[in-house]
């Protein structure tokens, strides 16, 4: 009956308790909604209370919340930075950078594998990578430093017009042109540009911003490179096979070309 | 949305958006293999896989048995209240029907253990439904409520177990039981005592019959209130705007477009298309007061605001609160008290109604007097604008602003730099470490409910654990509003030592772009006030964990918080802690003279509108059950006439929304917060009459009356040991400038 009384007392008295006791006379459902985390323990804020009674229940809609937490994990990620060693530092932007790749980055796995259907030389193949490397190296570099910005509205849905170009030219070609590393630098400007902006989303430390940065393109590189090994093993057996480019080289680049064009218009328009 | 508002006044709610958190990862499969498990599982497979999985079934795994929160699901919660309440319920019948003759051992102590998983999930169910809630969880928390309090009624109305509680107590003087043991027992009594255990059947079915009656009528009461406070809105045109900044006009709008967008039909559409509305909510009505210099429109506000509950319409207030006071006065006398005030009070330090009336009329007088200056001075600038009306109750916010700007400028983002959270985080476990040498160390791999919960060990001055300290500061939208303290362990020393785990909640507003969060001084002073909490909670050391921490009287257990508030306006502390997040540089004296100085402004119209209010509360609850059922509008009227409140303040609650009284728990304990500002401000007083504000000898007196002891002993007596005499009430006047030296 200690319910009756409105003092909250009660015979356990473990504070927790004393709230539940509350609730018997109170059955305001309005005002329980709010009062029960605070009065579990020190003194509710009467005003704050007050103000839950006169406003009704927490409104919750979906939305927001997920940007909240997103920003909370990213300070939470740069406290936990500012406590570590140079190399516990470097180890966590060399496995963020790996993860950036597989298994989050879908899109950059698939324009490596563009890559890798381009072509089955050997040498080919190397130059495209590394001018792939080189040029995101740069632009994700210059963004992180502030140098310079591009919106992600035109840069993301650029990414996914990257991914059907390669596919497409796979499909046309059966020699990559000399004019390919080229064209696979320019885009992997934009696919840097799109690393700078998780990198930036991931949170970088203000003080030791080189190093993060170079362990973050490092673990950039592991990733493009498993994911070219893989392929590789995926392939080892067929590749020399009469028709690996009308089975697989033309088929996967179509796929992969598809893959792309929904996703600049789901970049675009949805 | 955080408001300067009086002392009293906190941060506004933002009851915005949200969405449950999805962070928990999938809970692995249990490790356990034990046969029972097994052959439930063949059976109820379902129910068995959520009882072996169930973090709350078995010890915590985590360090510091923190509660493992990425493995705690929304559907482990019913189970586990649930089995929380059979197991309590069978420990307590265990208790009951032990032959054994009752002991203090077999009996209070026994009872001391019961309930463990139901505490455990209460524990972790209720900080997280006010501080990440989602949905599922506000669910949860409607059907629970009648569910646990039907469950605890189970236990206080068992008259077995009262028996041999009465049976030990009959037999105390010859247990030799130490002090603390004593108080436990005696306590335990009498919240048994409190709740009808002695009393007659027939007693008992009246008491019955009246809380049904009140709980309906407090039911009622905060309905009507919720439908009078959103039935005014104020829908203003653009040319309705004068004086109103950016900001106010945006959230005007934005309240209009709400509106709008709730609306059903085209016809109430129309009515909000492009106008701006004000409610009589705090938040929109006080910088609407503030700015507008439209002094018709700021009047019908402020009426909207003040009439809630007393317009004579279907919503009225004024006959529930005068029947809810007189059921509980006549409550009180058939539990043999006086009146519900002689009730609340035998719990409380002051543990009269007198106590209470003598405090509040001998800060009356000088309150009164000091709101009396601050008309005389709004009067003068209304003059000297040329105007030739009075200061009437609605011009109070415009003008004493003008003043304040005149007199008591400061500018709060001019000040805000110097207090990043980490600086001030720095400042009071600095404070703490000067007073005590408690150390504070961040831990990063403990997984906490949000991200922005923050962790850390406290240790003591030996090195040795204390507790963990989680903060949780930043305002995020499925956050209740306010800031508060809470457990998710509690401290106990029965059955071997039991360290606590402590959080603090805030909503501060987070960091904007790149620079750090940046706290205004009220979020400091809160910062630290909720801090004070925390300690009381960590250093608490009691053997019997239901009388640790801030298990104490309301009007003493806001003294460990507020007291700390007062090292954080110290000039040397800030100075220390208070550096400019961008050049390192501490806090320039000048403006942490303003700061002193602005804290005195206004400080007639806090107290006496608060004060008003406190008295108020007492009057309704002194009332005895021969009382007639009073008129509330005249009822107030005449209490109000009787201490000579002015026209221009209205009591903080008038009597048809005064909530905290006839809705919630503070009936007849308003006065508690001056009553905890009494001792906080005579407590640092004794710090400063040492000339050293971290005084070794003081400082330990306080840890070991005051932060250690919990509820084992007398709060009035715990006060004396710590000051050396009885609190006065001279320093409140003084720091709140009800001494004349802020005239």
């Amino acid at each position: 009956m200690a319910a009756q009384t409105n003092t909250m007392t009660l015979p356990l008295m473990r504070p927790v308790f004393r709230p539940l006791f509350f609730l018997n006379w109170l059955r305001l459902p309005l005002l329980l909604l709010c009062l029960l985390p605070s009065l579990a323990n020190a003194h509710p804020q009467d005003e704050d209370i007050i103000l839950d009674i006169e406003l009704g229940e927490m409104q919750l809609q979906e939305g927001q919340i997920d940007q909240e937490y997103q920003a909370a994990l990213k300070r939470k990620r740069l406290r936990k930075l500012a406590s570590m060693s140079p190399l516990e530092t470097f180890q966590l932007y060399v496995t963020a950078g790996f993860e950036h790749i597989i298994p989050k980055g879908l899109d950059h796995i698939l324009f490596v594998l563009g890559l890798f259907f381009s072509s089955l030389l050997l040498a080919s193949l190397l130059w495209q990578i590394t001018a792939f490397t080189l040029a995101h190296s740069i632009t994700l570099g210059l963004a992180s430093l502030g140098i310079v910005a591009a919106s992600g509205s035109i840069v993301e849905p650029l990414i996914a017009l990257s991914i059907v170009w390669i596919a497409i030219e796979n499909c046309l070609f059966k020699q990559t042109s000399k004019w390919r590393p080229a064209v696979v630098f320019s885009f992997g400007l934009l696919h840097g540009l799109g690393f700078a902006a998780v990198l930036n989303d991931y949170g970088l430390p203000k003080d030791d911003l080189v190093p993060a940065l170079l362990a973050f393109n490092i673990g950039v590189e592991f990733g493009q490179i498993s994911v070219i090994l893989l392929a590789f093993l995926a392939t080892y057996l067929i590749r020399k096979k009469a028709w690996y480019r009308h089975w697989i080289q033309i088929p996967a680049s179509a796929v992969i070309g598809l893959v792309g064009l929904f996703w600049f218009v789901e970049r675009v328009f949805l | 949305m955080n408001l300067p508002a009086s002392h009293l006044g906190k941060s506004i709610i933002a009851l915005s958006v949200a969405l449950a958190l999805t962070a928990c990862t999938k809970e692995p499969a249990s490790q356990q293999t034990s046969a029972e498990a097994e052959v439930a599982a063949e059976h109820v497979k379902n129910e068995a896989v959520a009882e072996v999985s169930n973090p709350f079934f078995a010890e915590y795994d985590t360090p510091f048995q923190v509660p493992p929160f990425n493995k705690i699901k929304d559907e482990h919660y019913m189970p586990a209240f649930e089995k929380g309440m059979k197991d309590h319920l069978a420990e307590i019948d265990a208790i009951v029907n032990n032959e054994a003759a009752p002991t203090f051992a077999n009996t209070i102590e026994e009872l001391e253990r019961t309930g463990d998983l139901l505490v455990k999930v209460q524990r972790v169910f209720f900080n997280l439904a006010g501080s990440n809630t989602n949905p599922e969880l506000q669910k949860l928390q409607r059907e629970l409520s009648p569910i646990l309090s039907a469950h605890y009624d189970k236990i206080n109305l068992n008259d077995g177990l009262f028996e041999r509680i009465e049976a030990v107590y009959q037999a105390r003087d010859g247990l030799g039981l130490n002090a603390e043991q004593l108080k436990f027992l005696e306590d335990t009594r009498k919240d048994f005592v409190r709740s009808g255990a002695l009393m007659t059947e027939e007693q008992k079915a009246k008491i019955t019959e009246i809380n049904s009656e009140l709980s309906q009528l407090t039911t009622q009461y905060g309905q009507n209130l919720l439908a009078e406070t959103n039935g005014f809105e104020l829908i203003l045109d653009k040319s309705d705007l004068d004086g109103l900044s950016d900001g106010v006009i945006q959230a005007a709008a934005s309240t209009a477009q709400q509106k709008m967008d709730a609306a059903e039909t085209d016809e109430d559409k129309a009515k909000y298309k492009d106008k701006y509305v004000f409610t009589p909510h705090r938040s929109s009505m006080y910088p609407f007061l503030t700015e507008s210099s439209r002094r018709d429109l700021r009047e019908q506000l402020y009426k909207s605001y003040v009439m809630r509950g007393d317009n004579n319409n279907e919503f009225d207030n004024k006959t529930v609160a005068a029947q809810i006071a007189k059921l509980r006065a006549e409550r009180a006398k058939v539990m043999g008290y006086e009146t519900h005030a002689h009730f609340v009070l035998e719990e409380r330090m002051v543990n009269t109604p007198e106590g209470v009336y003598d405090l509040l009329m001998q800060l009356w007088k000088p309150a009164l007097e000091r709101a009396k200056r601050e008309v005389a001075d709004m009067q003068a600038v209304v003059n000297a604008e040329g105007h030739e009306f009075e200061v009437a109750a609605w011009d109070w916010w415009q003008y004493a602003e003008k003043v304040r700007k005149e007199k008591y400028d400061l500018d709060e983002a001019s000040l805000k730099p110097y207090l990043s959270l980490d600086n001030v985080l720095k400042g009071v476990f600095d404070t703490s470490n000067k007073l005590w040498g408690l150390t504070f160390v961040e831990l990063h791999d403990i997984d906490t409910y949000h991200p922005d919960a923050r962790v850390w060990e406290v240790k003591d001055k030996d090195g040795s654990h204390l507790g963990i300290f989680i903060g949780d500061y930043f305002t995020r939208s499925n956050k209740r509003g306010g800031a508060w303290m809470s457990s998710f362990k509690g401290q106990s020393n029965l059955d071997g030592v039991e360290r606590p785990v402590v959080v603090n909640v805030c909503n501060f507003p987070g960091p904007v772009g790149d620079a750090p969060a940046l706290l205004s001084f009220e979020n400091v002073t809160t910062l630290f006030h909720e801090f004070g909490h925390a300690l009381h909670g960590l250093l608490t050391n009691v053997t019997y964990g239901s009388m640790s921490g801030t298990s104490g009287p309301r009007d003493f257990t806001e003294f460990p918080a507020q007291i700390l508030e007062h090292w954080a306006a110290e000039p040397a502390i800030l100075k220390t802690f208070a550096t400019h997040y961008e050049t390192g540089e501490p806090i320039p004296d000048a403006l942490i003279g303003k700061l002193l100085k602005a804290s005195k402004f206004n400080q007639g119209f806090a107290n006496t509108e608060y004060l008003a209010a406190s008295l108020l509360d007492m009057d309704w609850h002194t009332l005895t059950a021969e009382d007639e059922l009073q008129d509330a509008g005249e009822f107030e009227k005449a209490s109000m006439a009787k201490i000579g409140l002015i026209n221009e303040i209205a009591p903080r609650y008038r009597s048809t929304y005064f909530s905290h009284i006839f809705a919630g728990g503070y009936a007849a304990g308003y006065y508690s917060y001056v009553h905890s500002a009494v001792l906080d401000s005579d407590g640092f007083a004794a710090f400063k009459e040492t000339g050293n504000v971290f005084d070794p000898e003081l400082a330990q007196k306080l840890r070991t009356h005051i932060y250690e002891k919990g509820s084992t002993e007398d709060a009035m007596t715990l006060y004396k040991k710590f000051r050396g005499r009885e609190p006065q009430i001279e320093a409140l006047l003084k720091v709140r400038g009800l001494d004349g030296s802020a005239d």
